[in-house]
């Protein structure tokens, strides 16, 4: 059966890649654009890993990460940011990995490999 | 009228406003608290959660315990996402008159206590002596790799000193490189050691003691007392009455009452303005191990120390721009303060 992801984006054209990308990799995506849209989806579906951003309009991905580890600490979170600066903000830690955004998606696909034990 | 006051070591100059010096309680943070754990939600720091932390370094535990479970008291953990990661530095990168190296060093994150809202001036002295052991072998360990020039060992408490988590915790970074700040001082205490024929911090100290206008607490072991030259209101230095230059030389009987100073002064200093933000910096000289022929003679001449900073003021674009800092509190009236019961 393919891994569920839950993939927490607010740029549209990125989500789109990532979904497409990732999706070829034969993973289940659904891409949602804050965090709120991604407590809803939590409480629908059984996921087997998030990717969430940081800046996002609304909450912001670290206090989505907080909220999340209140419903289910079990779940691999790899935060994806465009900013190295938020590793200095220990609530970070509640997170699995944490994979800078760049041009190439072979760090962000190494980690979900790694963390999904595939 | 406002007085320049420069500081022995550092050279750095600081205006003292003396004519209009401000109370306590104009620092006060508005009668705010800070918020209660339970407010915080999830705390990757707190006792249950070491999973979510990277495997322990070093950890007080019960025994029979076993690691990265609960049941510690202080616990070592590297940083999750570090900066510098560990490892030999490789040699610095010329680009044109540029030059870089790697980001190498260590980052670790010392956990004081496993209750989330236990603060450092609340902790018993006897487990406040504990989280100073630990940091005195984790610079041990971390010194025997000559890599490591310079242990730096703070604390940031509260989010405007820099704390992104609430739950009491220090950190130690350990960089292949002698800081610029920290050479500085070097380079002063040398130049003091010089004319004085003496260390600076000694004389400081004898100084200080004999004034007694700006002391906030003493024991047979330790001194604290607001610098004569304070950028910042309620500014502290903590001083080691026995000349020493490293933090890991002190014995085991002065631990304990470096642990009773640091609890009364912190206490003082939630009193006096109303728990600030801080941060609290340990000073001390470079790796003891390695070879440094600029510096000899540097035990005799550095002598470690522990700096408490209040964050009660912002540091704007004159102190930014001239390097002079701006003191509201005269640092004779912030020992009084500090010093009532």
């Amino acid at each position: 059966m393919k891994k569920k992801i839950l993939l927490v984006e607010d740029e549209r054209p990125l989500c789109l890649l990532y979904e497409e990308e990732l999706s070829r990799d034969g993973y289940d995506i659904t891409a949602v654009t804050d965090a709120e849209a991604a407590l809803a989806k939590l409480g629908e579906t059984e996921f087997d890993l998030i990717i969430t951003d940081i800046r996002m309009p609304g909450k912001n991905g670290i206090e989505l990460i907080t909220q999340i580890m209140g419903l289910r600490k079990d779940i691999p979170i790899i935060i994806n940011s465009a900013y190295q600066s938020y590793k200095d903000d220990f609530m970070t830690w509640a997170a699995d990995a944490y994979v800078v955004k760049s041009s190439s998606l072979d760090e962000l696909k190494a980690k979900i490999r790694q963390l999904l034990g595939d | 009228m406002s007085e320049l006051r420069k500081d022995l070591v550092s050279g750095r100059w600081v205006i003292i406003a003396t004519e209009r010096s401000k109370r306590p309680d104009d620092f006060r943070p508005g009668g705010a608290v800070a918020p209660a754990p339970e407010a915080v939600g999830f705390c990757p720091f707190c006792e249950g959660n070491e999973a979510k932390t990277p495997p322990e370094v070093f950890a007080l535990r019960t025994a029979g315990t076993a690691p990265d479970s609960p049941g510690w008291t202080v616990r070592v953990v590297p940083n999750k996402f570090p900066a510098l990661t560990p490892g030999p530095p490789p040699p610095r990168a010329t680009k044109g008159i540029y030059q870089s190296m790697e980001g190498r060093g260590v980052h670790e994150v010392v956990i004081e206590n496993p209750d989330h809202a236990l603060e450092l001036a609340d902790l018993p002295v006897d487990h406040l002596r504990d989280v100073l052991g630990v940091l005195q072998l984790r610079i041990r360990a971390i010194e025997r790799d000559l890599h490591y020039q310079y242990v730096q060992i703070f604390k940031n408490k509260g989010k405007e000193a820099g704390a992104s988590l609430s739950h009491p915790h220090s950190q130690i970074v350990a960089t292949p490189i002698i800081p610029k700040r920290v050479k500085e001082e070097i380079y002063g205490a040398d130049r003091m050691f010089r004319t004085l024929k003496e260390c600076v911090y000694c004389r400081v100290l004898r100084e200080e003691e004999a004034a007694g206008t700006r002391i906030v607490s003493k024991n047979a072991h330790f001194t604290a007392f607001a610098p004569y030259a304070s950028r910042f209101p309620f500014e502290m230095a903590v001083y080691p009455r026995r000349h020493s230059a490293f933090f890991t030389e002190v014995r085991a009987d002065e631990l304990v009452a470096m642990a009773e100073t640091l609890k009364d002064v912190l206490t003082r200093l939630k009193k006096t303005v109303g728990d600030p933000p801080f941060n609290m910096v340990l000073h001390q000289a470079p790796n003891p191990s390695l070879p440094l022929k600029r510096w000899t003679d540097i035990h005799l001449k550095s002598h470690w120390h522990v700096e408490i900073i209040p964050i009660l003021t912002k540091v704007a674009g004159f102190e930014w721009g001239t390097g002079f800092y701006i003191n509201p509190v005269p640092p004779e009236t912030g020992a009084q303060f500090l010093r009532q019961p």
